[in-house]
């Protein structure tokens, strides 16, 4: 009796152990890119522009996100009809609108140096990343949103944190089933909850152009639906720049 | 144990068999079902270890005796929870000194060894800052006292363990691994009695290490401290030899010590050591690195319960100044000659660390919290976000919002409530006991609040009305044998006299007046084991008889709530024993429980709601270091009995909850957390949405809000809200690909905005969700592919969308009752009423999941709020006023928006034909000077805001009718007229204008063809 039970509680060991080192963190992300319409699919996206929406007091509040490869980028929201640039990035200067007086003003010069080291995160963190100098790592599975899922922990160029170099680090969770990120965790890096983890969800992934992106998200409780993705839309150039009035 | 295999393969072959079991389990079903932490903070709990980041003074983390492990990057000034998924009971955290921004080891299970410790599960290390741990392996390690990482290399680990507090172990010791813990070799053991209770490190030569050795045990009804095994050690070696360094020490048994190395100065070390005399315990000090001892102190501070303060602190800098841990927390700054007591804190003083920066400043762990002192220790002040309180008990009124009651260790007892303006703060408890709080009952119809100190030294009887303060515990009567009360003492209100209270001592007491009087109704129900009874002298080297160790003494009453008759109580030394006839006669049912070890502590007894003759009992064995689940039912008084227990349930069980609608739908909770059953204990699920493994000591079910409220031992209260979905869940709904849960139904509740006083830095409860909860159910996760949710109304007309959730399991989706929010007229600045949304009225609506082609539709009820007074001809014409503003904002915007188009419908056809630039700068000038009049056109937000027009006159209206429940006053009628005045000759000029200059526009226009659509009214407000 004693000696069947032992048999089996080794048996399932042996099999999980083969299971799990069977899988490579590069397998997952080579899986995962096939999923989601190929690398080199991937690789012609120039930009993207995102609209989306997001609740606010039970209200649909529009959200426009644009990004592309040389790291300008925008999130311009939607109230009352005028559209206000949340966070804009030309590439140099990160600048954002003050809700008091309606005006562009500088981002705080750690956070724009943040940005500029977030340029490599384009199309998506995965892709190339040991060119970029990313490091990735297989943790094993877990069990999120009720999905059995492949953890890989992403660790990109350091960001700074009050005057200091901080890791940056992503826990990402793959679906075992489809190999795409339906959750991912980082930590908290400044404020009260400081230490915490903060969680993303994912969901909903549809086609746009032969690729899939997510069309449901979550980040920190705020979810957001995604209504449409255009993929190397014409932006004018003066969406990014820092008005001056 | 042969038995047990059967069992578990016996169970094992019934799953395999039977397709149709629950196989679900807690991370697959409980999806989007969270709990609720409402702390108290007020009063903190108990504090076992500090560590301070050895370059960065803005980094401390924090363990608990049974809260986590908490961090600080704010130099202590808040802390966050970073351990949650593990167990709760710390007993000591490390920083690798080579790699301090990432690695930190922590040792599992509290070393300050008082009977109600929990227990640990060995050592975890963290590489990524205290982000995620691993645990490490030393599972039997039970508490371990001290980790140190080479400074030389970090791969190189000592470990001293202390070691099982219940029974003997040969996991004790000395641990090291040189491979980064993956795996470890005992390096110094004495016996399976005797633990490492400080490893400490020389700080300039690592070869160097001082250990202490602690004999000591602990039974359920006696503690020994000390014997011939206790001992300090020394190793030069690294820890390859260790060698007795005794020369000076007391003669004869030696109980716990402590040792220090004065950073400052290697050859500096201070012990505090308890022996068997009283005149030679206290501070020792060496001056040549422990070849030889002096003996300077035995003050009480320093002598003080060494199994409870044993840690001595020496200044960073400078080795005359000296902390001890004790009762209050003590300082030398003569080299250990004398002391003084630390300034006012919450007493019972663990462990103190000082900023090797700014040495003034110093961090103190208590029983009630931490504090953080800028001048050693002469004023403290608490922190306020650390609600580590450790409950024993929890009891629910039936007030709205409902009260939760109950004591706690060392901090007396506390009611609050469960939801509360702007958050639960610290403000919202109120204090009805001192001392070691259990239970807290209130009276079932009278402002009377029943509480407890320890052993039942005092039972109170207050009256929150009049103040009144009695104390009513039964006292020893004449004839009467010595009454023995638990540390714990059970007390119980009647079910069915309101003014009935049951006392536990060896007897059932029962009081039919509110406790003023009391009757004896049963025989001593338990095992009256004279062995047991021996508390004067328990303690050891040190007596220590607290009363927290009176043993054979009721521990749980339960009366039935189907008779008033029936009554089962429990005692700590195993007995069961249940009355059929109000306490004429008992029977001991305790023999029946087959499997069940002998003597094992009747923690719970829960009498069901479904049969006279069902009850639950849960067993625990940990006292007698048996850490098994003992889970019971009976159906037939104790007669048979049914273990509920399965494989699923890791670590032992204190208390049971059964709900009061479907008998299959259970709560357990354990030394590791909270479990649930939804078959009646064939499967269970560990709960961990936002659920730490912390020790559950008693739960209760709300029978109004059916919200699951938990009583942890070292995370505070912890509440599940409404769990009805839960009784829903059966194995058709889990083969179901979408399922929605009945829901009653949702209350838009009439909440006040005010409230919060807190600061960021002080701990808030969140209060429950009051919006309209959609809870559905899915077999899978949507991962690809559209889905979303729609409210309609019951003619299929959308109200809003809604974002989903999509997870596998349970997912819930709220809304606000919310229709959707006027679009207001574009101005420079942005006007409040664009972000007010009309509320729907109470009736019925339909929530529609479409995924992918199917769509799924559950119809639910909006009610009004029944606590309020306003009528439903207030509430409709509520509703149409709002209806009416609501359009007239709109409106306003349409004309704005018209009013634009024509001014830039001019500037578009100036561009092309400059002679017609003079007529349009006079029509558009027109245009302006009415629109300047309609809406905001210069100034901010803040103060720089212009005079304002009609749009924020409008708006203002709006916003205040649409965001109240009752009609709009006479003056607010009066106000809406002098609005509308102004709207119908905003309208009537706007007319005006169009007519006067629309067509000639236009004309204009369609000689020089300019880009230009004017959207209709529709296409505007869809847009």
């Amino acid at each position: 009796m004693k000696t069947l039970k032992t048999l089996i509680a080794s048996a399932a060991i042996l099999f999980t152990s083969l299971t799990s080192t069977a899988q490579t963190a590069d397998e997952i992300i080579t899986k995962y890119f096939e999923n989601i319409g190929g690398k080199e699919k991937l690789s012609k996206v120039n930009s993207f522009k995102m609209s989306m929406v997001t609740n606010y007091n039970g209200m649909e509040i529009p959200v426009e996100v644009f990004n592309d490869k040389t790291g300008k980028m925008y999130v311009k929201i939607n109230f009352q009809g005028k559209e206000i640039t949340q966070i804009a990035f030309d590439g140099k200067t990160g600048w954002s609108t003050n809700f008091m007086t309606m005006k562009a003003e500088k981002l705080d010069s750690e956070t724009t140096e943040n940005m500029l080291s977030q340029i490599k995160d384009f199309p998506d963190p995965f892709l190339n990343y040991k060119e970029k100098g990313f490091k990735v790592e297989f943790l094993g599975k877990e069990t999120k949103e009720g999905t059995e899922c492949f953890k890989i922990k992403l660790t990109k160029d350091p960001i700074t944190v009050a005057g200091k170099k901080e890791e940056n680090v992503t826990f990402y969770y793959f679906d075992t089933e489809n190999y795409v990120p339906i959750m991912t965790e980082a930590e908290i890096k400044e404020g009260p909850s400081k230490g915490q983890i903060s969680t993303s969800t994912m969901g909903d992934y549809q086609e746009v152009d032969g690729l899939f992106f997510p069309f449901t998200m979550n980040q920190g409780g705020q979810a957001m639906t995604v209504k449409k993705i255009l993929i190397n839309p014409t932006v004018d150039a003066k969406e990014f720049e820092m008005k001056t009035e | 144990m042969k038995k047990s295999v059967l069992l578990s393969l016996l169970t094992l072959s019934a799953l395999t068999t039977n397709a149709q079991e629950i196989t679900l389990k807690g991370k697959e079903l409980f999806g989007d079902l969270a709990a609720r932490q409402i702390g108290p903070a007020i009063m903190s709990g108990r504090v076992t270890d500090l560590a301070m980041h050895p370059k960065n003074n803005q980094i401390i983390f924090l363990g608990a005796a049974g809260g986590g492990i908490w961090k600080s990057s704010d130099g202590g000034a808040s802390f966050v929870p970073v351990f949650d998924k593990h167990i709760q009971s710390i007993g000591t955290i490390a920083f690798d000194p080579n790699n301090p921004d990432n690695v930190i080891w922590a040792g599992t299970g509290e070393t300050w060894t008082r009977n109600s410790v929990s227990v640990g599960d060995g050592i975890y290390k963290s590489t990524d800052g205290g982000l995620n741990w691993t645990n490490m392996g030393l599972p039997k390690s039970d508490r371990i006292s001290s980790i140190i990482v080479d400074p030389r290399d970090s791969n190189n680990i000592w470990v001293g363990v202390l070691g099982a507090l219940w029974g003997d172990s040969e996991e004790r010791g000395i641990y090291n691994s040189k491979d980064g813990g993956k795996t470890w070799n005992k390096i110094h053991y004495i016996d399976n009695k005797t633990g490492c209770s400080d490893l400490v490190i020389d700080p300039t030569n690592p070869n160097i290490m001082y250990a202490s050795f602690w004999e000591f045990r602990r039974t359920a009804w006696s503690f020994n401290s000390g014997g011939n095994s206790s001992a300090l050690f020394k190793t030069t070696d690294g820890g390859k030899t260790w060698n007795k360094i005794h020369n000076g020490f007391p003669s004869g048994q030696l109980g716990r010590i402590a040792i220090a190395v004065a950073p400052s100065n290697p050859n500096i070390l201070f012990s505090v050591i308890e022996c068997e005399k009283e005149n030679e315990k206290g501070l020792y000090k060496s001056e040549d690195a422990g070849k030889t001892w002096k003996h300077l102190n035995n003050d009480f501070a320093l002598v003080v319960r060494p199994f409870y303060f044993s840690r001595i602190t020496i200044d960073p800098k400078n080795p005359d100044i000296i902390y001890k841990g004790g009762l209050n927390g003590s300082i030398s700054r003569d080299g250990g000659k004398t002391f003084r007591n630390l300034g006012a804190m919450h007493s019972d003083i663990h462990d103190i660390i000082v900023d090797p920066i700014d040495t003034n400043r110093i961090y103190v762990g208590t029983d009630g919290g931490m504090y953080r002192s800028w001048n050693n220790g002469s004023t403290l002040d608490i922190v306020k976000n650390l609600p580590i309180s450790q409950y024993y008990h929890i009891t629910l009124d039936t007030e709205e919002p409902y009260n939760i009651y109950g004591g706690l260790q060392d901090n007396g007892s506390w009611y609050g409530p469960s939801k509360s303006d702007g958050g639960i703060e610290a403000r919202d408890w109120n204090s009805v006991g001192y001392g070691d709080g259990f239970r807290v009952l209130k009276h079932p119809t009278k402002k009377i609040i029943y509480s407890e100190m320890q052993g039942a030294e005092n039972i109170w009887r207050y009256n929150v009305e009049t103040k009144e303060l009695k104390t009513i515990q039964p006292l020893q009567e004449k004839g009467m044998a010595k009454l023995r009360f638990n540390w714990n003492t059970p007390i119980v209100t009647g079910l069915h006299n309101p003014d009935r209270i049951y006392a536990g001592s060896q007897f059932v007491h029962v009081s039919d007046d509110m406790g003023a009087s009391w009757k004896i109704i049963s025989p001593d129900l338990t095992t009256n084991d004279k062995l047991k009874m021996n508390q004067e002298n328990s303690g050891g080297l040190s007596k220590d008889n607290s009363g927290a160790e009176n043993h054979c003494t009721l521990f749980t009453i339960a009366e039935s709530p189907l008779s008033k008759d029936i009554i089962w109580a429990g005692a700590d030394d195993g007995n069961i024993q249940i009355t059929q006839d109000g306490g004429k006669s008992w029977k001991n049912v305790t023999a029946n429980i087959a499997g069940l070890p002998k003597n094992t502590w009747c923690y719970h007894i829960e009498a069901s709601n479904f049969a006279k003759g069902s009850a639950y009992a849960v067993f625990e064995g940990h006292t007698k270091n048996d850490m098994n689940t003992y889970v019971y039912k009976t159906t037939d008084f104790g007669a048979t009995w049914t273990s509920i227990v399965t494989k699923d349930i890791d670590g032992f069980a204190r208390c049971i909850q059964e709900d009061y609608v479907n008998e299959n739908l259970l709560f357990l909770g354990t030394e590791k957390g909270l479990y649930i059953t939804v078959d009646g204990g064939k499967n269970w699920s560990k709960f961990e949405n936002n659920m730490p493994a912390v020790a559950v000591m008693h739960l209760d079910l709300h029978k109004k809000t059916n919200d699951l409220v938990l009583a942890t031992h070292g995370r505070g209260v912890i509440i599940l809200d409404d769990i009805s979905i839960l009784r829903q869940v059966t194995n058709e709904v889990i083969a179901s690909d979408v399922h929605f849960f009945k829901t009653k139904p949702f209350v838009k509740v009439e909440n006040s905005s005010f409230g919060s006083t807190a600061s960021e830095l002080e701990f808030v409860g969140p209060n429950p969700s009051t919006s309209a909860q959609i809870v559905y159910y899915l077999k899978k996760r949507n991962t690809f592919g559209k889905m979303d949710m729609e409210i309609q109304d019951m003619n299929g007309n959308k109200i809003v969308s809604l974002p989903v959730s999509n997870q596998k399991g349970i997912n819930i989706v709220t809304w606000d009752f919310n229709e959707k929010g006027p679009k207001v007229a574009i101005g420079k600045t942005l006007d409040y009423s664009g972000f007010t949304t009309p509320l729907v009225p109470a009736g019925k609506y339909k929530a529609v999941l479409t995924k992918g082609k199917d769509k799924y539709t559950q119809e639910f009820e909006v009610i009004n709020d029944p606590k309020s007074p306003i009528s439903t001809a207030s509430r409709a014409e509520q509703r149409t006023t709002t209806k009416m503003l609501f359009d007239k904002v709109q409106n306003l915007a349409f004309m704005v928006y018209e009013i634009d188009e024509m001014i830039q419908l001019n500037e578009k056809i100036v561009s092309k034909d400059k002679s017609y630039a003079k007529t349009a700068n006079k029509i558009n000038a027109e245009l302006n000077k009415l629109k300047n009049t309609m809406v905001i056109t210069t100034g901010d937000n803040y103060v720089g805001s212009a005079e304002k027009q009609l749009r924020e006159k409008l708006g203002a209206i709006y916003a205040s009718i649409a965001g109240q429940y009752d009609a709009p006053s006479p003056s607010q009628k009066a106000n809406i007229e002098s609005v509308l005045e102004l709207f119908n000759k905003a309208e009537a000029e706007f007319k005006k204008l169009e007519k006067t200059h629309l067509s000639k526009i236009l004309e204009k226009a369609k000689k020089t063809n300019p880009e230009y659509k004017l959207k209709t009214f529709d296409e505007f407000i869809a847009g």
